[in-house]
């Protein structure tokens, strides 16, 4: 790889990083999993063990 | 900046060498669900629906496939889709953090390619069994799974999926379009046929195949670590696709429907299938189920479908290995590469042709890794790191990361990934299906799970934060 894109790549990967760094500063995460999405998750997990065992047995 | 220039890093970020920014994500919720679900419907489905019926009638089949697949899912994915979808960032480049540099090389040889080379082989192996099917309906000849053919026919699916993978990934797009549509429409056909022949009531009345132990409970038990293992062995590939998602939520839950819904859809028709017919084998079932026109159609297309996940995975693999093991593997001809490794699955192919029938062994032992691995990604993620990353560390030199261990390597993160393969394999053994008794209340994977994370959790906490390694706060 030459002089030239290996510093082409690290100022991108800089660039990159930078964005990430904004988003932690200012914790803008959009989209993030919420307390909602941890609660529907362990009742849909535990509701199809719980159903399919006792179908099962 | 040139718009050339602009697309070349963009690609490069793609293949993992930087973050991928939110907005150059491509994938929603239905995207990345359909990719999702492209990957999970695969002819492995069948494998591993008949491997249940091994152990259990239809009815504590389908619970078993459903209860293993949401439990190992879910594991898997909080462990490796959240992060990677958070942060965009490669899988094991990721695992940088908690593995240390060589430590992440190190899983991605454990995990990655001595699991492709595995599959390789048991894909190789349902091709060459499906061709003898095949012949077999044509000629109205008894099949022969042990016959010359079948290695013959192995041998060449390897060879081809080598071809392709040297060819590189334009030829490789061109089948992942066919195959999963296709597949959907033969496991619906199927499900109709089977559902012609017996009602529902006759089906789930149906028993075990070949049930090893008296014990209802322990056959159950071994049917769910069996799915729980498939769960669970989407570890090695799941977070290097969730990066291509557009936030947490996008890149967790398309799993339930992928991963999950649709694997074990296909898993149940393997199951019904094998429990209807008699016969764990889908090669030897599909010569069964729907007269000789079907047969072959469905065994052609199996063959083919074969050949499709057998490219798949060797292509990801091999990207993942030059981009792990880094300049001394990129400088190596991708041809010579490609050949060298699928050296070991031909070898498999004729010295252990008992892989494709014992391949639950070779999944469940994969599930006593992938547990492990799963349990320390939570405990490291969520509870020692608080959900943050420090992406500059991660992508620095070893000599200025401050995610930096003990010559690269994360000793507590690499205990905690023995302890917790040594508890699985003393609580269920994969090869002679030993188990001791409270296997059959908490199974394997999940004790190996929660055991792993602890000792992580612990080691970093008395011992890895005190020696300064690894920036733990």
């Amino acid at each position: 790889m030459s002089d030239d894109e290996t510093m082409r790549r690290a100022k991108d990967l800089e660039r990159r990083i930078r964005v990430y760094e904004e988003m932690e500063e200012n914790n803008d995460w959009r989209g993030a999993l919420q307390l909602i999405d941890y609660a529907v998750l362990v009742m849909l997990t535990l509701g199809l063990v719980i159903a399919l065992y006792t179908w099962a047995y | 900046m040139s718009s050339n220039s602009k697309v070349y890093l963009r690609v490069a970020a793609e293949r993992g060498d930087a973050p991928l920014l939110p907005s150059e994500r491509m994938w929603g919720f239905w995207e990345f669900s359909y990719a999702n679900s492209a990957l999970a419907i695969a002819t492995w489905a069948f494998l591993i629906g008949g491997a249940t019926a091994l152990f259990v009638g239809p009815k504590e089949g389908i619970a078993a496939i459903v209860i293993g697949n949401i439990l190992g899912v879910v594991v898997m994915a909080m462990s490796t889709c959240v992060p990677c979808g958070k942060y965009g960032t490669e899988q094991f480049t990721y695992l940088r953090s908690m593995f240390g540099t060589n430590g992440s090389r190190l899983v991605y040889l454990l995990a990655v390619v001595f699991l492709t080379m595995g599959w390789l082989a048991v894909l190789g192996l349902m091709f060459g069994r499906s061709i003898d099917g095949l012949t077999g309906l044509l000629t109205e000849r008894e099949v022969q799974p042990q016959g010359l053919l079948v290695y013959i026919a192995a041998f060449v699916s390897i060879l081809v999926t080598a071809y392709v993978v040297v060819k590189g990934p334009t030829s490789i797009k061109v089948f992942n379009t066919i195959v999963a549509p296709t597949l959907v429409l033969i496991m619906g056909t199927m499900l109709y046929l089977i559902f012609s022949n017996h009602t529902f009531d006759e089906l789930m009345a149906l028993s075990a195949l070949d049930a090893p132990f008296e014990d209802k409970r322990v056959n159950f038990m071994i049917a769910v670590e069996v799915n729980m293992a498939a769960g669970f062995s989407w570890w090695p590939y799941l977070g290097n696709l969730a990066r291509l998602s557009k936030n947490e939520r996008t890149a967790f839950w398309p799993n339930l429907i992928g991963v999950f819904a649709a694997a074990a859809l296909g898993e149940v028709v393997g199951l019904l299938a094998a429990a209807a017919f008699g016969d764990s084998d889908p090669t030897v079932w599909m010569t069964h189920i729907g007269g000789i026109v079907f047969g072959v159609i469905a065994l052609g297309f199996v063959a083919f479908a074969n050949v499709t996940s057998m490219i798949n995975i060797l292509y990801t693999s091999i990207v993942g290995l030059r981009q792990v093991i880094g300049k001394q593997l990129r400088e190596i001809k991708w041809g010579f590469l490609v050949v060298a490794f699928c050296l070991p699955p031909i070898a498999i192919v004729f010295l252990a042709p008992g892989i494709y029938d014992g391949f639950f062994i070779f999944l469940v032992w994969t599930s006593a890794l992938n547990s492990s691995l799963a349990g320390i990604g939570i405990a490291d993620y969520f509870f020692l790191r608080a959900q943050r990353i420090n992406l500059r560390g991660v992508f620095a030199s070893d000599d200025l990361s401050p995610y930096k261990y003990l010559n690269g390597f994360n000793p507590s993160a690499l205990l905690a990934l023995v302890s917790g393969f040594v508890v699985y394999v003393l609580i269920f053994n994969p090869q002679t299906l030993d188990n001791v008794s409270i296997f059959q209340f908490i199974s394997a994977s999940l004790p190996s799970c929660v055991l792993a994370g602890i000792v992580h959790l612990v080691l970093t906490r008395v011992w890895v934060k005190k020696m300064g390694w690894g920036a733990y706060q």
